[in-house]
């Protein structure tokens, strides 16, 4: 008796797990795989890159970044400025509704900026804000934006902050309830509009056929998450998605030879880059106050020895081996997905082993005991460098092998250990307590975030991590900060490029690549042909229609 | 009156381990280096200001508890603080309310996350449990009916290895193998179902649940034929036994009416113990198939040091460890007699 009751369910496990097959007569729905979900669909507390491609496919804000590093104008149909600069007047399109019907008015957008700059619990958006002094809607059509100051990249930061519906909004408006808003109805005036989400499982889009501007020719948009990238190219290959924002470039290959399936690399529409951070700080640029505790390897404060390092470093091997070759070999912190910012007239340290040992001979860094390790010139003590990474990542143990292996041709002993991302970042900076740290940054739009990284300023802040001081290079971040003529900044911005390169702020071993890969044979119109590779960015997503 | 002692010292024991990991997790978690309000987040468009308003969001910005700022770095406090002004008891006073604060990472009320992902975990770990229960009791039965045959070497070997097979390994095979054979890979639902009617979401959900319940019936049913087979021959070899088969009893009833009931008692452990684990989840298991169950949470809250997140997450694995074992405990003075006089 029991067990016809056992069978009786396991049949019915059977049945159920057969049932399947759905569907038929539905919208035309594009799925995309990502290893990532978005943190929350509310844009104040937003941190991760995914949440911020969700929202530009729900809000609209008053300028578009397109995919070659251009703004063009989003709810704005026209911009004025001041002659100084601190004043500028938008007039706003008309006609503009929210997902729920209700109209888009200039209250909205003046409504959504006072509360991003209100909210200094806002862990991005509100730094956005910092050089709007007040905005005004004097109509429903016009908004006049006051600045504290003339600043050359308005676009930049006005594009992240999306329009908000007041009418919404305005009861969760004060004190935490603000960041506690789940806004899982994510009413915006975007080409897409949410009809369901499931956190760490799926976003489910809807197409705003009434979009004013770039309504999309597909229906849906769902973007699945999927835990591990190798599963995602699986999830490709077996047509479960038809486009996948991540893959590991082991699988490249494989993927290649797949029929029906094209796989792109480019660079990153936000991009990013590795950096060998080397601890410079001198005991007089010491944080102490800020919990300075400076414990880095006098060496590296030599330019001589950072130079060695650098021509010692054999940045297309590190692209070869870690990367496999979907990279390109890194200069400053400024990576060549900036585009116009990017200098590239900087010519790169040649790889060369003689040269770098000649320097550090001429140097007086001779290896006296003949262990294979050079010493310091006074003899106090040898060249042995703790090099540090975060434990999550894939890459860094990689790099730090070979990196370990180039710097012992010229005499440079390393000590490699993986740290946890929170330790690193405590024992980083401000602390200075290290040697060598394996890291990167991602990069804004505009050049200014990771320009101001190598400034004194930011060293007691923790966000300048080699502790890198040069009066030059912060009188001209001041200077290319308020500079309104376009090519003047481009060219402070490059002089800047060219003086941390000379001092070997960094070592940047390379800009990595994206690389990304949808079936061939379900949606076509994908924006392939930009230096720049995001499939999943709304530029591309308005585009795409089913294949015939 | 032994028994109520029994029961009664058994059911204080449990609320005072309960006791002791509310507390232990509080500390555990903030001996753990780098700063929450950071972690994630190092940007320098993040400005002193606005670290500083996440740090008070959170709370974050009290003192530890009293004489302690912070565990790690350890800085030394001010001790005469109001008590209820520190993170402990805020922690403990809003627990008590039922109140598992808001995630740092999602800003989401705890208590909402962790009640989708329990009975997301529960599904799943559930239909493995009882399927490697099954499968692993009759395996057992069989291996000791037959014992020292050919088929119970065989059944023998089969869950000796799958018991040694990594568990994400197989899951990755099982993955692979499943997406050709178009089973759904990842999640737990196919997007946009939830306009479907009920049934036919079941069924997409048992189709998801495919895959991973294979994973985890396999792996796990070999540590239940184990012991199955070999808690049966101990039986088998008792002297009740042979008067059965002296009595002339068929190999079917003396397995039924004798052995297996009194077999079944070591087994009784193992299965609230591992239910107990259940409510964990199995992390490989979740990981690979990218199931939005409790023991991925734990890890994602772990890495972006989601402090009320993994506090709450571990009171419930401790608790359902602690009531299971509780349980088992109960059952055994059932089932077993000679315990309760202990």
């Amino acid at each position: 008796m029991k067990q016809k009751a056992l069978y009786i369910l396991l049949l019915a496990a059977l049945v159920l797990s057969a049932c399947g097959n759905l569907g038929g007569g539905q919208p035309v729905v594009v799925r995309i795989g990502w290893a990532g979900s978005p943190d929350t669909l509310n844009p104040g507390s937003a941190i991760l890159s995914e949440a911020y491609t969700i929202f530009g496919l729900v809000y609209d804000s008053m300028y578009k970044l397109n995919l070659d590093g251009t703004f063009s104008l989003g709810v704005a149909e026209s911009v004025e400025h001041s002659a100084d600069g601190l004043v500028y007047t938008y007039k706003i399109r008309e006609g503009v509704k929210f997902h729920d019907g209700q109209p888009m008015t200039a209250k909205d957008i003046k409504f959504s900026y006072d509360l991003y700059k209100a909210h200094e619990d806002f862990p991005y958006i509100n730094s956005y804000t910092a050089y709007i002094e007040s905005t005004e809607a004097p109509d429903d059509n016009t908004i006049v934006l006051t600045l504290s100051e003339a600043i050359p990249n308005i676009e930049s930061q006005l594009v992240f902050m999306y329009v908000l519906p007041e009418h919404i909004w305005k009861d969760h408006a004060e004190g935490s309830a603000t960041v506690e808003f789940e806004n899982f109805e994510m009413i915006g005036t975007g080409p897409f509009k949410i009809i369901e989400y499931k956190q760490n499982e799926f976003v489910h889009l809807g197409a705003n056929k009434d979009h004013f501007e770039t309504p999309p020719k597909v229906g849906e948009v769902i973007f699945q998450t999927f835990e591990s990238q190798d599963v995602l190219v699986q999830a490709l290959k077996s047509g479960q998605v038809d486009m996948i924002t991540e893959m590991p470039a082991t699988a490249v290959e494989t993927l290649k030879a797949e029929a029906n399936v094209t796989v792109l690399n480019g660079a990153p529409f936000a991009p990013g880059v590795s950096d060998i951070i080397l601890n410079q700080v001198t005991p007089e640029n010491c944080p102490t106050a800020d919990g300075g505790l400076c414990t880095g390897h006098p060496a590296l404060q030599d330019r001589n020895v950072r130079l060695a390092l650098a021509h010692a470093t054999n940045k297309q091997k590190l692209i070869d081996v870690v990367l496999l070759g979907y990279g390109t070999p890194g200069l400053t912190l400024i990576p060549d997905g900036l585009g116009f910012w990017y200098n590239d007239t900087i010519k790169d340290y040649e790889f060369d082993v003689a040269k770098a040992n000649q320097m550090l001979d001429e140097a007086g860094y001779a290896d006296t005991d003949g262990d294979n390790v050079r010493e310091m010139p006074d003899g106090s003590r040898p060249l042995i460098f703790r090099v540090n990474w975060p434990s999550d990542s894939i890459d860094a143990p990689r790099q730090a092998e070979l990196l370990s292996e180039m710097w012992a041709e010229v005499g440079v002993k390393t000590e490699l250990q993986a740290t946890d991302p929170d330790a690193l970042t405590a024992q980083c900076c401000p602390a200075f307590d290290f040697d060598v740290i394996l890291w990167g940054w991602g990069s804004d739009p505009d050049p200014s975030l990771l320009l101001g990284v190598q400034t004194t300023g930011e060293i007691p802040t923790g966000y300048n991590e080699t502790g890198y001081s040069n009066p030059e290079f912060d009188a001209l971040y001041d200077q290319q900060a308020v500079e309104l003529d376009l090519e003047t900044r481009k060219g402070i911005v490059w002089k800047m490029q060219e003086i941390a390169f000379n001092d070997v702020v960094y070592i940047i071993p390379y800009y990595e690549q994206n690389i990304q890969a949808y079936r061939t044979d379900k949606f076509t119109g994908w924006l392939t042909d930009f230096a720049k590779i995001e499939l999943s960015d709304v530029t591309s997503l308005v585009l795409i229609e089913p294949v015939k | 009156m032994k028994r109520w002692r029994y029961l009664s010292g058994k059911i204080s024991w449990a609320l005072f381990t309960i006791l002791f990991v509310i507390v232990l997790n509080f500390f555990l978690f903030r001996i753990l280096p780098g700063d929450p309000a950071r972690a994630g987040v190092r940007d320098p468009r993040l400005t002193r200001e606005n670290i500083e308003a996440i740090r008070v969001r959170y709370g974050l910005d009290k003192p530890i508890i009293n004489c302690f700022e912070s565990l790690n770095p350890v800085k030394i406090g001010s001790c005469v603080v109001n008590p209820l002004d520190t993170q402990f008891f805020i922690y403990i006073g809003n627990l008590l309310q039922g109140d598992m604060m808001i995630s740092f990472h999602t800003n989401r009320p705890v208590t909402e996350i962790l009640s989708e992902r329990l009975w997301n975990t529960v599904i799943l770990i559930g239909a493995g449990q009882i399927l490697a229960i099954i499968v692993g009791v009759l395996f057992g039965m069989f291996s000791a009916w037959k014992a020292r045959t050919s088929l119970d070497y065989a059944s023998l070997t089969i869950s000796l290895v799958a018991w040694s097979i990594p568990t994400f390994w197989l899951g990755v095979i099982l993955l692979f193998w499943g997406s050709n054979n178009g089973m759904p890979i990842a999640g737990m639902s196919t997007p946009g179902m939830s306009s479907y009617p009920l049934l036919t979401q079941w069924g997409d959900i048992a189709r998801h649940m495919f895959l991973p319940t294979l994973t985890y019936t396999i792996v796990y049913m070999g540590e239940y034929m184990l012991i199955m087979r070999s808690s049966l021959l101990d039986v088998l070899s008792e002297d009740y036994i042979l008067t059965a088969k002296a009595k002339g009893l068929s190999i079917f009833q003396i397995l039924k009416d004798h052995a297996i009931k009194n077999a079944m008692l070591p087994l009784v452990t193992i299965i609230a113990i591992n239910l107990g684990f259940t409510v964990g989840g199995v992390i490989q298991i979740e990981t690979v198939f990218s199931w939005p169950g409790l023991g991925m949470t734990t890890v994602e809250a772990l890495n972006r040091r989601d402090f009320p997140v993994l506090q709450g997450a571990f009171l419930l694995i401790a608790v359902a460890v602690i009531l299971s074992n509780l349980l088992a405990d109960l059952a055994y003075s059932y089932l077993d007699p000679r315990v309760k006089t202990e």
